[in-house]
Parts: C-alpha cells; structure tokens; sequence
C-alpha cells in the first residue's frame, strides 16, 4: 500500500518507470538458468525504485533524454540490487520484502555469484557511458558503500558507539547512493555544476532522512508490514537511532545489554520492540530525520521551480511521513 | 628475464595489489587478497618475455589480479550457520577489491577494460553457477567450464592489450594446473565442485582419476607445442616447463633452438 502510494506520486514517470523495469529484466537475463532465476526471484520482490526515479527526476533539470538517463538509473539499481544480495549472507536473513532471500531459496554461494553477476552487469552497462566524471563518481561511491558496510560490522553489538559514528555510517551505507543517483542524472542531462551540486546535496539529506526512518520503522511497523520481523536490527546487532537515543534510560540501557548478541525468544524480540517503540526514542529519532528533510527542501528552494521540484518535494514528505 | 626476476617481479605484483586494497579491518580480520601465483606469472607472461609493456598495461594488469582475488574472496563464503564475522568481512572484502577495481580503471580512463572485465566476471559467474545446478555436464562441458573460471578474466586482459598470442598457451597451461589440483583433491578424498561434476557422468573415482591423468597427458604434449609455437625467451621456456610440467622435463628436453 506505502509503496503504491509512493508510485502515484511519481506517476508522471510511469511511462519511463515501465522501461526501466524491462530493461533491468533484460539486464539480469543469463545463459545460467540459476542466476537468471535468482536475479528475477530479486527483481520481482519489487522495491521503491528510489534511484532510478531520482535519476529522472535529476534530469528534468538539463536536457531530459530519457535513453541517456536509463545508462544511469539501469546500473544504479542494479548496484543496489547487488548490495542487497550479499547483505541477506552477511545478516543471514531469510525474508527480504516479504519473500525468501536468495540465500535462503538456495544458498549462500549462489548469492555470492548472483550479487557479482548483476554487478557486473551494472559495470558492464555503464561503460556505455564514455564521460570520465560520471565513472569517477559511481566508483567512489561504490566502494564508500562498501565501507560504510564494513563499519557496520565493526561496530555490531557495540552499544557505546556514538551518534557521529551511525550518522557516518548510515551516510555511506544508503545517502551516498541517492546522492550520487540525484547527481548523475544531473550530469548526464548536461545541467550546470551549480544545479548538480544542489541536487546531489537534496539526494544526500533525503538518503540521510531516508535510512533514519528505515531505522525507526524497524521498530514502529509489524511483521507483515516490513517482510520480515520487526526489530531485526537489534537482533542482528545494528545499534540504529532509536537504540542510540533509547540507551540514554538507564533501564532500556541494561535491557538491550542483557539481550544484546543472544539468540532471543520471539517473546523477547517483541518486548524489545514494544520497549523502543513506547520510549521517546522513537520521537527524537524522527527529529533528526525532520531535520535532514528540511535540509533536503532547502536545496530545491535553489532549483528551479518546476514539476520534477514539485514532485521531488511530494516525496521528501512522503519519506518523513511513511509508515513502512 | 631469468626464474629470479621472475618471481621478484610477481611478488612485486602481489604487494601492488595488497597496497591497492588495503583496509584496517579487512586486513585484520580476513585472509586478505589472495592470487593464485600461476594467474600472476601468466598476466605478466608478456612482460617477461620482453613485449611493449606500458605504465597503463601494468595498472590493467594489477586490476585482474585485483578482480581474481574479489572472486577467491567470495568462493571462500561459506554454508555455515550463523555467518562469522570473518565470513561477513569475506563477502565485503570481495565487493570491496571490486570497486577498487572499477575506481582504478576509471581512474585512468581505461572504461574498455572495466566493460572487458566485466563481461569476464559475468561468464565467471555464470559458469560457477552451474556447480549448482542440476543438469548435467560431459566431462568435456566440465573443461569448458574450468577453462572459463581460470581464464576469462586473463583473456579480457590480453585481448585489450593484443596479448593474443599467448591465449592457447595460458589456456592449457592454467588448465592443466588446475586438474593437477582436482586430481590431488581426488586422491586425498576431498571435495571440489568440479570432482562433483565429473563425478555425475564418470561415476567412479577410478575412472575420473584415469579420465584426469590422459587429460594432463595429452595437455601436456600440446603445452609443449605451444612453448616451441611461442616466441618465448629460453630462459622463459625452461621456466614455463618448470613451473608447469616438471615431471615431463627430462623426457623432452628444450634446446636453445626450441
């Protein structure tokens, strides 16, 4: 339902939107039945299509060629799409967006093959591409992702991480790709730097927004709603914002120590759960993502007005107020 | 170029590659890069025997290395439940050497090459997706299938740098060390994923092993021809018999005239 909301907002692209998803279809098709059926089995879950949408939106700024923004926006959400392959083996899960993960219809090696074969397949496609800047600029991207990924790690079941250590964190693993997805679209449409600039900032401080609510709903939302259990986060041992803000209680503090790094009981899991979700964690949480939107909205007061900073908008609100 | 140059020469290769991926905790905490030494000697082989070897050859070449060593880091992701952290690490370290890969060719506008390597990790993969897959290979699909994982990414690099005519040579040459592996694995009654393949058409482990060892025969004598076809340094042939096919040294001696 959010998710359909979501699209009616970007209504306007539906058309281009449509030739997105056949050209990633085409994009996934391999002479290995396997990998063709679990790139699908990915594909088919669905998902926001929040960087390609923002790809397009970025090149109603320039000169729009849509055939030009698909070079972008096919790759980007297969590299999205990779990332999220690898990240079902590194946080073993079972249920992505309401469906087994590739991990768990088959098994972790194929994951592994199938996260390499459609990032190849991005790479392959975005050579299409000749400019210098845009190569630099996705590569950089790529790997601060991985090392936001890498962080997280290092920083799983540690509960006295700092709030400068999860805003860093959550830059690389999620803001950095929309950000860089605003920014090429720009790029590609040929607009001024200044425009680019602006534009990559708005994807930056709605990634940032976007990936705080992801936090909270993880802790707001049901089961069903979020295709997997409610409170994987802290059961996987990712310290996210509402823990970080919820800790400061003294008694939440030892309540998530105490179950911190243990194989919990469903009953615990919801406990845990039903905890943050009543503690002012959950508010504070919201007030940071607020203030990132605001931010995000500041940068389109410098574009100019127009239907993609009407629509860009509509989904900066629609990010601050979804409910999973 | 003489056996110790030669190795200098890949270990200097390998530190590149280490100083090129280095991360703290990847370095801390996973195995690290890892090359097999056969793909170094043949990624540098027209170094060695003295071809145009250009600054933006050497930087193509260390990015191959760099893609062999993401896709070892993924094969060594396990099945075991709950995931380590250093299996966690593993599957990042492969995703990371990947876009070390993508950001140094970028770097020096070299995009053929990440659209070369690419295709070469896409068949890569494809063929070790079918270590999962039920239908059955022929022995001769399960070379097809060995000669891609060892090869593909080698061959991306010669074919960008007219390295061409060393493709045969490296073809046999990789494949005849890797079933030397299988059949070493075969006898000390370990797993691989290609043993499993041959096993689906050639049952028994007797008739893999006979199947294995005339195959390693017959490589043998054609990684002769292709030395003698090669125009190779002696040094270079006698280094290649070697490293490659030691046991067939003494039968078929090379003379300075090839």
């Amino acid at each position: 339902m959010e998710k359909m909301k979501l699209k009616l907002l970007y209504s306007d692209l539906k058309p281009e939107l449509e030739s997105i998803e056949k050209e990633l279809e085409q994009a996934v098709d391999s002479e290995s039945l396997l990998l063709n059926d679990a790139s699908l089995h990915l594909l088919q879950a669905g998902g926001k299509r929040i960087r390609p949408v923002f790809v397009l939106l970025a090149g109603k700024f320039g000169d729009y060629d849509i055939e030009l923004l698909k070079r972008v926006a096919v790759p980007l959400e297969l590299i999205h799409m990779a990332s999220l392959v690898h990240d079902d083996v590194i946080d073993d899960s079972e249920i992505r967006r309401g469906r087994p993960t590739v991990k768990s219809e088959w098994n972790n090696s194929v994951a592994m093959y199938t996260g390499d074969f459609i990032l190849a397949r991005a790479l392959e496609r975005i050579t299409e591409i000749e400019s210098p800047r845009i190569h630099d600029i996705l590569s950089k991207t790529l790997i601060e992702v991985c090392r936001g990924e890498i962080i997280q790690i290092e920083h799983k079941y540690r509960l006295d991480q700092s709030l400068r250590d999860y805003l860093r964190r959550i830059k690389r693993k999620t803001a950095l790709l929309i950000s860089s997805s605003c920014e090429l679209g720009a790029l590609v449409s040929g607009t001024d730097e200044k425009t680019a600039a602006h534009l990559r900032r708005f994807g930056y401080f709605i990634g940032m927004s976007f990936q705080i609510i992801d936090d909270i709903l993880d802790f707001t939302a049901s089961d069903q709603e979020l295709g997997k259990p409610a409170g994987s986060d802290f059961i996987q041992g990712n310290i996210t914002l509402p823990i970080l803000y919820a800790r400061q209680n003294p008694e939440i503090y030892q309540m998530l120590r105490d179950n911190l790094n243990l194989d919990i009981s469903d009953e615990k899991r919801l406990e845990i759960v039903r905890t943050i979700r009543t503690s002012s964690a959950v508010d504070e949480a919201k007030r940071m993502s607020e203030r990132y939107l605001e931010k995000a909205l500041k940068e389109l007061d410098y574009l100019p007005k127009g239907s993609a900073a009407k629509t860009m908008r509509k989904i900066a609100f629609f990010i601050g107020k979804r409910k999973f | 170029m003489n056996g110790q140059q030669i190795q200098s020469k890949i270990i200097s290769m390998e530190i590149d590659v280490l100083k090129a991926v280095r991360q703290r905790t990847l370095d801390q905490l996973t195995e690290g890069p890892f090359v097999k030494e056969a793909r170094l000697f043949f990624l540098l082989l027209p170094f060695f025997n003295g071809e145009q070897w250009s600054d933006k050859m050497e930087s193509s070449a260390r990015t191959v290395a760099i893609v062999y060593a993401a896709l070892h880091s993924h094969d060594r992701v396990r099945e075991e439940m709950p995931i380590s952290k250093e299996q966690q690490l593993t599957v990042l370290a492969g995703d990371f050497y990947s876009g070390i890969y993508y950001q140094l060719l970028a770097e020096s506008k070299n995009i053929e090459m990440v659209q070369k390597l690419a295709t070469a990790i896409i068949q890569v993969s494809e063929k070790k997706a079918s270590f999962h897959e039920p239908a059955l290979q022929q022995p001769e699909q399960v070379e097809e299938t060995a000669t891609v994982i060892e090869t593909a990414l080698l061959n991306a690099f010669y074919e960008e740098n007219g390295f061409t005519h060393y493709k045969q040579l490296m073809e046999q040459s990789l494949l005849y060390i890797r079933y030397t592996e299988e059949l070493e694995a075969l006898k000390n009654g370990e797993f691989s994923h290609i043993l499993r393949l041959f096993s689906e058409t050639l049952i028994q482990s007797a008739f893999i092993e006979s199947w294995l060892t005339d195959r390693l025969e017959s490589l043998g004598n054609d990684i002769v021809v292709s030395i003698n076809d090669c125009e190779l340094d002696f040094e270079l042939k006698n280094v290649l018999l070697h490293q490659i096919i030691p046991h067939r040294l003494s039968a078929e001696p090379l003379t300075r005239e090839g």
